[in-house]
């Protein structure tokens, strides 16, 4: 790569770390984790910027990157269930997100929850929910078909909902 | 309406004229309604219980591994992304100066849960020291005032204290009382010590974490920023 490409490349890695340290957070569900799996990632991306086409998102080939180290990660050290430790729900976030103890509260049962879904689904929900991507993009993404994106999702609403205290039976 | 396509409304992932359509079922289907303003209200607790990255500076480490460098220094950094910006190399180097000038003490600051003596070392670095900014303990420990908190019963302060000698982390949780300073938690930890070793130290989670409870007890709000905190300081922090 030519050394103005590559100081592109990087100057653009750069800008997205803040997207995808929120995506690796909401994966991992803890800071340590999740900063080493965007570290990883960038290095991988580094490793195969010849693979990038530009002109495409690199925001999407980036979360496709952190996804497949999550994935492998989780697969050797053989960890399923609850990644997020009960406590470590309870990250500080120097009281930006949240004003009331109550909203730390949700956002910590949020936090909780999110890291009680299975992978697929924990995957499709930060893409949709958190990052913002249609399902479409999604499924680029993820490399797997829109149905799959929306069952996944479907599935990842049944499970997270309840245990926010939403959409049992609420009335307005 | 099946529940997919409420979701693909709450989602944002339909044409304007299939949202349009939803649009007007809800408005007489107020069980899909609640569902939707449900569905809402996860996807916004989702996209707020991982906001914290997004308005963090972008870790050394991180940008180290981009720029395919070391990491700048054998520093330990805890707490990076509480650092307020305007914490420069000099306004620090001036702040320890400074901060060893006005409390030069002899006994050795201790974080413990009680009253903060009048005059003590510790109660000239409540008073007084900027959120942010390091003060060089004699024992060699770095005391930092990580954020001001207001809660309904008047300001908190959050204080860390590194001691890499001892391979401890301190973290307290003081209090203004009318009277002055109270301790109301205090908490000691290791220091991470790979993470130490590798130069970077990034002690965020777990020991803020701790505090957490006591901060949802006591009610606190967001931290207090520079100018809100200088205006505090200049009025004896008093609410």
């Amino acid at each position: 790569m030519a050394d103005q490409t590559k100081a592109m490349f990087q100057a653009d890695l750069v800008a997205l770390v803040p997207r995808l340290r929120r995506f690796a957070l909401s994966l991992a569900g803890n800071r340590q984790d999740a900063d080493d799996l965007v570290q990883a990632a960038c290095e991988k991306a580094l490793r195969n910027a010849a693979q990038f086409v530009p002109g495409t998102r690199m925001d999407s080939w980036m979360y496709r990157i952190i996804q497949n180290l999550w994935l492998d990660d989780r697969r050797k050290s053989a960890r399923h269930g609850a990644a997020v430790d009960p406590d470590e729900a309870l990250l500080s976030d120097d009281g930006k997100a949240a004003r009331l103890p109550q909203d730390r509260m949700m956002l910590a049962q949020t936090r909780k929850a999110m890291g009680e879904l299975p992978e697929g689904q924990r995957e499709v929900l930060a893409l949709v929910a958190i990052e913002g991507l249609s399902y479409r993009e999604v499924a680029e993404t993820l490399q797997v078909p829109i149905g799959t994106v929306m069952s996944r999702l479907s599935r990842a609403r049944e499970a997270l909902l309840p245990k926010l205290g939403l959409g049992a039976g609420r009335r307005q | 309406m099946d529940k997919e396509r409420l979701a693909a409304f709450a989602d944002g992932a339909l044409t304007p004229e299939e949202a349009a359509a939803v649009v007007m079922h809800l408005v007489d289907h107020p069980q899909d309604q609640a569902y939707v303003d449900d569905l809402m209200a996860a996807n916004a607790a989702l996209a707020q219980a991982f906001a914290a990255p997004m308005s963090e500076p972008v870790p050394a480490r991180i940008r180290a591994a981009i720029e395919e460098r070391a990491p700048e220094g054998a520093k330990v950094v805890p707490y990076a992304r509480r650092l307020p910006l305007r914490m420069g190399g000099l306004a620090l180097a001036a702040s320890v100066a400074l901060a060893a000038f006005l409390w030069p003490q002899t006994e050795p600051l201790r974080l413990t849960v009680g009253d903060v003596p009048a005059g003590s070392r510790l109660d000239g670095h409540l008073q007084g020291l900027p959120s942010g900014e390091v003060a060089v303990l004699e024992s060699g420990a770095e005391l930092t005032i990580l954020a001001t908190l207001p809660t309904p019963q008047g300001l908190c302060r959050e204080v860390e204290v590194i001691d890499r000698g001892a391979g401890r982390v301190d973290l307290a949780l003081a209090c203004r009382q009318p009277e002055g300073w109270r301790v109301e938690v205090a908490l000691s930890e290791p220091v991470p010590e790979g993470r130490a070793e590798a130069g970077y130290v990034a002690a965020e989670g777990g020991d803020t974490l701790a505090l957490t409870p006591w901060l949802d007890r006591l009610g606190a709000g967001l931290a207090l920023d520079a100018a809100a905190e200088a205006e505090a300081m200049a009025r004896g922090w008093q609410p």
